[in-house]
């Protein structure tokens, strides 16, 4: 305990030096305009970052990252409110109370609740990183190739489940297709190249970095292309700065949509959008004021944005400590770690223990960035909003040619960009969620390696994958979680508690 | 974890051309999950190597091209079960639908810039005469209302400039990274 204060001490110390301080302000400022442009997000926008970090100290290159990324997922509140748009999908649920605020006449209060909001749902996710990292650090220790293996399908399964609510087959598809873009190249246990078709350039397999570029980039700027309209910004004279009994007199829908973010961030590949929502639904079940939802009420302003903002820091949580992506952004930011040579995993707390906290501090450090900017940069912020599409997103075209171009310098690259940006377009337009196409490439080869390295270990003999109790508890969630997804399935479990609830309450 | 109430934006029934379209797109994942379960069967066993069998470089794509069938048949099946009345003229409709034509032109676009013009240019001029096109043919001809060109005129030329300049020395100068 004493060791974790001294060591988050140190992450701060390290942070607090005149260059770093500027990388927060620039890297938080340009998240928040480039979550608040609508059709820039922040997978998008870190994607795209990894290029100019390339050549960066790798500590200050992950604290521009961080920061982008912590700052783009609040930037969005500002496009929700203001729009009715929301800037990145994380917002999405800040629309429906942000907006109707606006109407109102309360763009002002909506605005600065939404940045108390998120500064406190992050410091809720901040403080469970720090707990909760180093002890499953310490029991990720313990797992072998069986668990690990589990671990990556439970990773696609659930975040198929998670992002495609309405179809999780189209979730399970998208993941599905992500572990076999995966299986291109050279896999790892016998150096066999599969699936390359002579051309040398697949040999090493498909990038990440150019292979989100293209899937949340290229594929954003034609979906935002593809509208027609523009809508009206809507805003008010009134006062930013929340009112301290304003921010208080929700601390229990603060606290439990902090929490319910972190536990979203948590699980694999389920990111802020998911966790906005859960937290809103959370809100409006047990709130007073439950008839105002949808309608501008603050409680759920606050819940969405509360509950988007600590997935970034929630989602660390297994990205630092089993390699496993807990966002979309996450993944990016796990390909620029290995980009500059952090491994994260189980082994990181005995390795670079250091690295956890310096990444706490960076939360930290972003929050307050983005808290100040949000409060006090309210009409700079504005005219970003204003900016026409035609003309922003031919430049960011620009910029996913080069950020896909300029890690391995090969123009092969850059065609995986358009193939990724293409495709993803079209899968998109049919409501296939990107989070598990974008977790099965990075975990496929987990997921390749692990069962068959576990398959040479026992010669052959698969029940270790089945007895081993870690391994037991993660393939029973994941039957129960397929399970659960069809539909007849699902609506016989449902009948069934509902009916026992109904006996229940009618002996009472 | 989620209930009925919980606020996602969800149609109770699906639109008749996403069922269309669902079936076409599962047909084309049975298709590609049965070539890729063909192409792990008969990939290399290593058995010149002794390799412990199940450890087969096969094993694990096969799966999945076997789970993306199963996938692609729910799919489709799914697909021709659910009424949809005039799914296939929704589906036409939207292909050929205004969105869809800027969705192309950008494609267009983009393909023209990055196969075409980037390798043969340098990349400031390439860049430069994409983003001028760009904002050029979404401001003045496939926007609506359409802005007149003489207004438009400056502010792709300003941008296109300034794009390409800044893009270019930022990179190479600032950042040391080489451009295409």
């Amino acid at each position: 305990m004493i060791d974790g204060l001294l060591m988050l001490g140190g992450g701060l110390a390290h942070f607090m030096t005149p260059l770093s301080l500027f990388n927060i302000a620039w890297a938080t400022l340009l998240g928040i305009v480039i979550g608040a442009l609508p059709g820039l997000t922040a997978t998008m926008g870190v994607a795209l970052l990894v290029t100019l970090t390339y050549k960066m100290a790798p500590d200050q290159a992950i604290l521009c990252l961080m920061c982008l990324y912590s700052g783009a997922i609040y930037g969005g509140s500002r496009t929700a409110i203001l729009l009715s748009i929301p800037g990145t999908p994380a917002s999405a649920a800040t629309t429906l109370d942000g907006h109707p605020l606006a109407l109102q006449g309360k763009a002002g209060t909506a605005m600065g609740l939404a940045t108390t909001s998120s500064a406190l749902g992050t410091m809720v996710g901040i403080i469970a990183l720090a707990l909760i990292a180093p002890l499953l650090a310490e029991a990720a220790l313990k797992f072998g190739s069986y668990e690990f293996f589990w671990l990556a399908l439970f990773g696609v399964i659930i975040s198929g489940q998670l992002t495609a609510i309405d179809d999780p087959l189209k979730g399970y598809i998208a993941g599905i297709l992500g572990l076999l873009v995966a299986m291109v190249g050279m896999e790892t246990l016998h150096a066999y190249q599969r699936f390359t078709f002579g051309i040398p350039a697949l040999g090493g397999g498909v990038d990440l970095i150019p292979a989100m570029v293209g899937a949340f980039g290229f594929a954003e700027i034609l979906g935002v292309m593809k509208r027609k309209a523009q809508a009206r910004i809507v805003t008010s004279g009134d006062r930013v700065i929340p009112r301290f009994r304003d921010v208080f007199a929700y601390k229990w829908t603060t606290l439990r949509s902090g929490l319910i973010g972190t536990f979203v961030g948590i699980v694999p590949g389920v990111g802020e959008d998911v966790g906005a929502w859960a937290s809103y639904a959370a809100a409006k079940r047990t709130s007073k004021e439950a008839h105002l939802f949808g309608k501008g009420s603050q409680e759920g302003l606050i819940a969405a944005e509360t509950g988007n903002s600590a997935v970034v820091p929630g989602a660390m949580i297994p990205t630092l400590t089993l390699a496993l992506p807990g966002s979309a952004s996450a993944a990016v930011l796990i390909a620029a770690m290995y980009i500059h040579g952090i491994r994260p995993g189980p082994l990181l707390m005995t390795e670079n223990p250091e690295f956890l906290y310096q990444i706490v501090a960076i939360l930290v450090f972003s929050t307050i960035a983005f808290t100040i900017f949000g409060l006090f940069l309210t009409k700079p912020l504005m005219t970003v909003l204003q900016v026409p599409r035609e003309r922003l997103m031919a430049v960011v075209y620009v910029l996913c040619v080069v950020g896909s171009f300029a890690i391995t310098q090969r123009l092969f690259d850059v065609y995986v960009m358009l193939f990724f940006g293409i495709v993803g377009f079209l899968l998109r337009e049919m409501k296939y969620p990107m989070a598990p196409l974008v977790l099965g490439i990075i975990l496929g080869d987990l997921l390749d390696l692990n069962l068959r390295r576990g398959l040479a270990l026992t010669n052959g003999d698969p029940t270790p994958f089945f007895t081993r109790p870690i391994s037991a508890v993660i393939w029973l969630i994941i039957v129960l979680t397929i399970l659960m997804s069809i539909p007849p399935v699902n609506r016989f479990v449902r009948d069934l508690f509902t009916r026992n609830r109904g006996h229940a309450s009618a002996k009472g | 974890m989620t209930t009925d109430e919980t606020p996602i934006p969800s149609e109770d029934s699906p639109q008749p051309a996403m069922v269309r379209a669902d079936l076409l797109t599962g047909l084309m994942l049975i298709v590609l999950g049965l070539a890729i379960v063909y192409a792990s069967w008969t990939m290399d066993r290593l058995e010149v190597r002794r390799i412990q069998p199940l450890t087969a470089p096969g094993l694990v794509p096969g799966i999945l091209a076997a789970a993306l069938t199963l996938c692609g048949t729910i799919l489709s099946f799914r697909s021709i079960r659910t009424p949809a009345p005039g799914g296939w003229r929704d589906l036409s409709a939207a292909v050929t639908s205004g969105a869809a034509g800027r969705a192309l032109a950008v494609v267009v676009l983009a393909l023209i810039y990055t196969l075409g013009l980037v390798g043969t240019l340098p990349f400031w001029a390439a860049t430069g005469i994409f983003v001028f096109a760009f904002i050029m043919i979404f401001e003045c001809w496939l926007a609506t209302p359409r802005r007149p060109v003489m207004s438009s005129l400056p502010w792709a030329l300003g941008l296109a400039v300034v794009t390409a300049i800044v893009i270019t020395l930022v990179f190479e100068r600032a950042f040391l990274v080489r451009l295409p």
